[in-house]
């Protein structure tokens, strides 16, 4: 699974309530400093390695989800971010929901938490860099 | 009346007929055929006008005096190499135009008798125009082909107010330049003792200097106004946009080309030269229209009003050329002003075809969808492929990047005014070495920013997205308007490729401006495939470089087409274009013509000094959200707006004031009368 040191990140929000949003830019951020383990958040699905989704899929996001998954070039990973990534969390069984983001597109990493610590989100990115 | 005939007489005699019988013959035939009979003749005069030019140019002279026609002076034509060179172009321009019109004409509610019986006179007299060998002839030709383009500006009144407002300014400036073109002459022709262009040459040495001056400035006054110099440009980018296209085309690429030919006429060779203030002042007119016009160009969002004031550009540029070759010959440096002068007519060549091209293809445009405004259109390639590759073409003739056929002049002018520098052998003076290098950047600056006009035109245009309904309905215009537009363009592609086929013929319109020398080094630059210039270092091979340019091209592709081939996995993916993961991308999302340009407007704020209006409609229930916004551009012309409109309200308040003097009264009339004879008779007395 481990993308050979250097992975490049597209975050995409399927509807997340921006608690994961908050940990991902402490991951990022001078303390936790992810990037050192060479993975880097990029600005299109194009440049990217892997998608980085938080939040649980809502109705409106189900179809760009979808298309975003398609416009990463392959060799391509998923990482479902949070509780409501994994399995829709606290907003299980509400109206707007389409599921948990594997039902949308197929995931390869999970980091649980609601939200998840910035050190669990180090730990999920470095399954992905394998540094 | 003596004449010797050959075919540069009977080419000019023959298209004078042909019009005149054109014009007879469209006024007496149905409207169903009247297009077709108009345009026909027409193309046969342009045509009988190239074959005269080309005669001219190639050495034969002609010379006709008709004593009768004419009270007083009579009417005399004598043709030489330059004059025949302007007759070529115009003849050119005009047959591309007719063609184009056969069509053109019939889809625009033209077929009425005034605009098919006035079009081939208006070809006619500008034909005839640089034939006139006397002062009166002269005056009469070109009052003729101000008032035919004047009546073809009109042709459309009753579609569109704003017709009528440019034929307004059309008329009064070019009356007025004919005002200032008559003082000159008459003053001149005064001194001489009489109106012919022999004995103008021949008193030019025995007049005073400051007499010489005031022809000189009132002459450069009238023919720059004909020319759309700044700041005497206002009526070009009215008229022209307002004009039918073919008539537009006509007007750029021809008629403004005259104001050229008369400042050359009268400057150079009628005149002799002059001080070297006279160029100079040439030169900064010059220089200012290129940027100034250009600068208007590329703020501009109506498509033929965009190609009028880079008409404004093009004319500077050669002005810069005529400037140059003036202020090197009053220098002493003959080769040099050849090679300024010879650049000037090449480029007056160049933006014939690519003009005309450009505006038969804006006329396409007008007639598919009925709109000239870009942030209207868009998306034209898709309907009509054909003129979308013409405009193409056309574009990138204008903007002078290789392989364009502006490039070709553009490099001669910028090699003449390198070579004047004292630097590299020039001339040495203060005044050159400051003007020389300023020159060099207006024309630097000009072609960079017709470079970004263009693509703008061409981009927002034909590229992209339809914006509106009416460019997504856009269709392929009839065969032979692609006809009329084939002909500038594959005239433009000769120009571009092979510029070295009209340089002898310019050398001797050089030769003829008596500017060069009386040698042979009157010839700017020598060579077919490559041209060489002559008694300065520099050559360049248009065709070589065209074909470098496809080389390079068609080997980045190849070799694109082979990596991508040869890598693993290899297989093509079709992939949607990444849209953000939304929707579509929608015509709201493309850059506007507005949009396009705003960079450049921020850029030069403080020159074209924009008017901008920003309208925030709010929700009733909330300022907080805002239901609509609406943002307004214009970009007022500056020059017109410090100069002309103080004018025109001095004259509207002269006019009230005067209102009190007319009370009606008989009497009163009689009494100013009286006063006015009582005055002069005073006045006489005094100065007698």
């Amino acid at each position: 699974m481990a993308l050979g040191g250097s992975v490049q990140i597209r975050h995409v929000d399927a509807g997340s309530c921006n608690g994961c949003e908050v940990e991902i830019g402490s991951a990022f951020g001078p303390v936790y400093d992810a990037e050192r383990y060479g993975a880097r958040l990029v600005a299109s699905p194009r440049h990217a390695d892997a998608l980085l989704v938080t939040g649980v899929v809502t109705r409106n996001m189900a179809a760009p989800l979808r298309r975003t998954f398609e416009a990463v070039p392959g060799p391509k990973l998923v990482v479902a971010v949070g509780d409501c990534a994994r399995n829709r969390g606290v907003f299980a069984g509400a109206y707007g929901v389409v599921g948990p983001v594997s039902d949308v597109v197929p995931v390869d990493v999970e980091i649980a938490g609601c939200p998840p610590r910035p050190e669990a989100i180090v730990e999920g990115l470095r399954k992905l860099t394998g540094r | 009346m003596n004449s010797a005939i050959n075919t540069a007489g009977a080419g000019l005699g023959t298209a004078g007929a042909l019009a005149v019988c054109t014009a007879l013959v469209a006024t007496a035939a149905p409207a169903r055929v009247r297009p077709v009979v108009g345009s026909v003749g027409t193309a046969l005069t342009g045509a009988a006008g190239v074959a005269a030019g080309i005669a001219a140019v190639a050495g034969q002279s002609m010379s006709v005096t008709l004593p009768g026609v004419l009270p007083l002076s009579g009417v005399s034509w004598t043709l030489d190499a330059l004059g025949g060179l302007f007759i070529a172009v115009t003849g050119a321009v005009a047959v591309a135009g007719s063609v184009y019109a056969i069509s053109y004409t019939r889809s625009h509610g033209l077929e009425s008798r005034g605009v098919q019986a006035v079009f081939p006179l208006f070809v006619a007299a500008m034909l005839v125009v640089p034939a006139a060998a006397s002062v009166g002839t002269l005056l009469v030709c070109w009052e003729l082909m101000a008032l035919t383009s004047l009546l073809l500006v009109l042709a459309e009144h009753r579609q569109r107010d704003e017709v009528t407002d440019a034929g307004r300014w059309y008329a009064v400036m070019t009356h007025l330049g004919f005002l200032a073109i008559l003082a000159g002459l008459l003053t001149f022709a005064a001194h001489a003792g009489d109106d012919s262009f022999a004995a103008l040459r021949r008193a030019a040495h025995t007049m005073p200097p400051w007499v010489a001056g005031v022809v000189f400035v009132a002459t450069l006054i009238g023919f720059g106004s004909k020319a759309g110099i700044v700041p005497l440009h206002a009526w070009l980018a009215r008229a022209h946009p307002e004009a039918p296209s073919h008539v537009s085309a006509l007007m750029s690429a021809g008629m403004v080309n005259l104001g050229i030919y008369g400042i050359i006429r009268v400057g150079q060779d009628l005149l002799g030269g002059g001080p070297r203030w006279w160029w100079l002042l040439v030169l900064a007119l010059g220089a200012v229209s290129a940027v100034y016009g250009i600068l208007q160009a590329a703020m501009s969002t109506d498509l033929k009003r965009l190609l009028g004031q880079s008409t404004t550009e093009n004319m500077g540029l050669v002005l810069v050329g005529v400037g140059a070759a003036g202020l090197f010959a009053t220098a002493g440096q003959q080769v040099l002003a050849g090679l300024a002068l010879g650049a000037a007519l090449l480029h007056v060549i160049n933006h014939a075809a690519f003009k005309s091209l450009l505006f038969l293809a804006a006329g396409s445009v007008l007639r598919a969808t009925g709109t000239r405004d870009l942030d209207n259109l868009g998306g034209l390639r898709a309907g009509m492929p054909i003129t979308t590759g013409l405009f193409g073409w056309g574009a990138l003739a204008a903007s002078a990047l290789p392989p364009g056929t502006a490039f070709v002049s553009e490099w001669l002018l910028l090699q003449a005014l390198i070579h004047g520098l004292p630097s590299s052998g020039g001339v040495t003076s203060t005044v050159t070495a400051i003007a020389m290098p300023v020159a060099v950047a207006a024309v630097a600056l000009t072609a960079g920013l017709a470079v970004a006009t263009f693509i703008k035109a061409f981009g927002v245009g034909f590229l992209a997205k339809p914006r509106t309904e009416a460019a997504a309905q856009a269709r392929e215009s009839p065969p032979l308007m692609l006809a009329g537009m084939g002909l500038a363009a594959a005239a433009s592609v000769v120009l571009a490729v092979l510029p070295g086929v009209v340089l002898p013929g310019i050398g001797s319109a050089v030769a003829a401006a008596g500017v060069g020398g009386e040698s042979g080094s009157a010839r700017a630059a020598a060579g077919v495939v490559t041209l060489r210039l002559v008694g300065v270092t520099g050559a360049l091979s248009p065709l070589v470089l065209v074909l470098a340019l496809l080389g390079a091209s068609l080997l980045t592709a190849g070799v694109v087409r082979a990596v991508t081939a040869g890598r693993v996995g290899g297989a093509r993916r079709v992939a949607r274009l990444w849209d953000c993961g939304g929707g579509p991308l929608s015509s709201r999302m493309e850059y506007t013509a507005t949009s396009f340009a705003e960079p450049l407007q921020r850029v030069f704020d403080d020159v074209v000094a924009p008017e901008t209006d920003v309208d925030v409609d709010h929700h009733e229930e909330s300022r907080y959200l805002v239901r609509t916004v609406e943002y307004r551009r214009r970009v007022p012309d500056r020059i017109e707006q410090r100069l002309y409109q103080p004018l025109l309200k001095a004259v509207a308040a002269w006019g009230v004031a005067g209102r009190g003097l007319a009370s009606g009264s008989v009497h009163r009339y009689l009494g100013y009368g009286f006063y006015t004879v009582c005055a002069l008779l005073l006045l006489l007395a005094v100065t007698r």
